[in-house]
């Protein structure tokens, strides 16, 4: 009898060890605090989640910006005093998106005081949606005070907002996540909307406006599988349809031609020998630009 | 009854191996993203876990732009890539790189495009002992 105890608890013990039991009661207790969950998307969250990973960094256009000879601009962001006004996990989640995309161009620019200033807010947001858990600010602050750490801070900003996508798939939680980088896009688009039409003669600053239709297509495409359970999500869609339009009149005219290829110090160095084209006007920048103004002022409102 | 003991100790072994012999492609994947060249700034970084030789491919996505330069290096459990080969392939499914040449495994693969859109990074295996490994995406302008 008493080995029959005896291997029932070592088989207690490794299984407990496991862990299983507890993760599921985590979930149950975030999914319980999750208000914004409604009854799901029409889609499977694997195929969101599929979509969602091919949505580009807004800290491509942040570098983007330095890199063709841009100021740092710091009223064209989201203002830090706007993160009292977000009380909805919808609206924390969009504006977490946008503060992180203000946070990355701030660290770009090396403006670390203002840096700190959007990840003092970012936490407060993140917190507010229990995945606060994911930002060492302590780390990130250190950081920050010196510019030789602006490869770190860019690492670990980037792999804080990784994980928070990554956790939130895991936890049924995709719609936030859909928000949060749907915000961080439209600040995005609306920065390097605003840079270009200040510089008309940077043809690539026009470009990289248009490129964006890719883009919208994917975030459309994932706002359409809420539509029907998320109200929210549906007035947002709504708001991209217009922007749509707009876009509707961008032509990117893609053609294939075979890569080549060298070895240099041991890497594989492509030639890409395709090219795009893309046809935008100064009028459709115009009108770009409008409508993503447009949506932006609701977000942040 | 000993012989009911036995068995328990054994199934938690069994378990316990198990385990240690799953895939750690987060950690082989972590491993990567400081092996980037320097200059390119952290994008993304890639699982690929072969279920031990179930998977003949895992493939991920990226909306790659105009301009940009991307590298997307290999780890795996020894100094090589233990025969995983990185493809990149275009919207149209067109074979852009492959980091297998000449029977050869490169270990990184450096591509300034020159033509935006979405484009698969797929992983698959060759001759690969593990099936394991991880994979980190950057970026320079």
């Amino acid at each position: 009898m008493k080995i029959l105890k005896l291997s029932i608890v070592v088989l207690a013990a490794f299984l407990a060890a496991c862990g299983g039991k507890k993760e599921n009661a985590e979930e149950a207790f975030l999914k319980s605090l999750d208000s914004t969950k409604q009854e799901g998307p029409s889609i499977s969250e694997e195929v969101i989640g599929d979509i969602l990973q091919q949505i580009p960094a807004p800290l491509e256009i942040s570098v983007l910006l330095k890199e063709s000879g841009q100021k740092y601009n710091a009223s064209l962001l989201n203002t830090t005093d706007n993160t009292s006004r977000y009380n909805s996990n919808f609206k924390k989640a969009l504006n977490l998106g946008i503060y992180g995309t203000d946070l990355g161009y701030t660290n770009i620019y090396e403006q670390n005081q203002d840096g700190v200033k959007y990840m003092s807010s970012i936490k407060e947001l993140a917190d507010g949606l229990n995945i606060g858990q994911f930002f060492d600010i302590e780390t990130i602050g250190r950081l920050a005070t010196n510019s030789k750490n602006l490869d770190s801070l860019l690492l670990i900003t980037t792999q804080n907002f990784n994980s928070i996508n990554h956790y939130l798939q895991t936890q049924s939680r995709a719609n936030l996540s859909v928000l949060l980088l749907t915000g961080g896009w439209v600040e995005a688009l609306h920065v390097v909307c605003n840079v270009a039409q200040a510089n008309p003669s940077k043809k690539e600053l026009q470009e990289t406006i248009g490129e964006q239709k890719v883009i919208l297509e994917n975030i459309m495409l994932l706002l359409s599988f809420y539509k029907d359970s998320d109200p929210n999500m549906a007035s947002l869609l709504a708001d991209m349809e217009g922007l749509k339009k707009e876009y509707d009149k961008v032509n990117i005219t893609y053609t294939y031609k075979e890569s080549t290829f060298e070895i240099v110090d041991g890497v594989m160095v492509i030639k890409d020998n395709s090219t795009t084209t893309i046809d935008i006007t100064p009028d459709d920048i115009k009108n770009i630009a409008t409508s993503i103004k447009n949506i932006r002022n609701k977000i942040i409102s | 009854m000993k012989k009911l003991f036995l068995f328990t100790l054994l199934l938690v072994f069994a378990g316990s191996f198990s385990v240690i012999g799953q895939c750690d492609s987060e950690a082989l994947s972590n491993q990567c993203i400081p092996k980037l060249a320097s200059g390119f700034t952290f994008l993304k970084s890639y699982k690929i876990d072969g279920a031990g030789g179930t998977k003949d491919k895992v493939e991920y996505s990226y909306v790659f732009t105009k301009g940009t330069q991307y590298m997307i290096n290999l780890c795996a459990t020894g100094a090589n890539t233990d025969g995983i080969v990185v493809s990149l392939y275009d919207s149209n499914r067109n074979k852009v790189a492959s980091s297998k040449v000449n029977n050869q495994f490169i270990t990184a693969i450096a591509y300034p495009c020159n033509a935006t859109g979405i484009y698969y990074i797929q992983y698959t295996f060759d001759g690969s002992s593990s099936y394991c490994g991880g994979s980190a995406l950057g970026f320079k302008r």
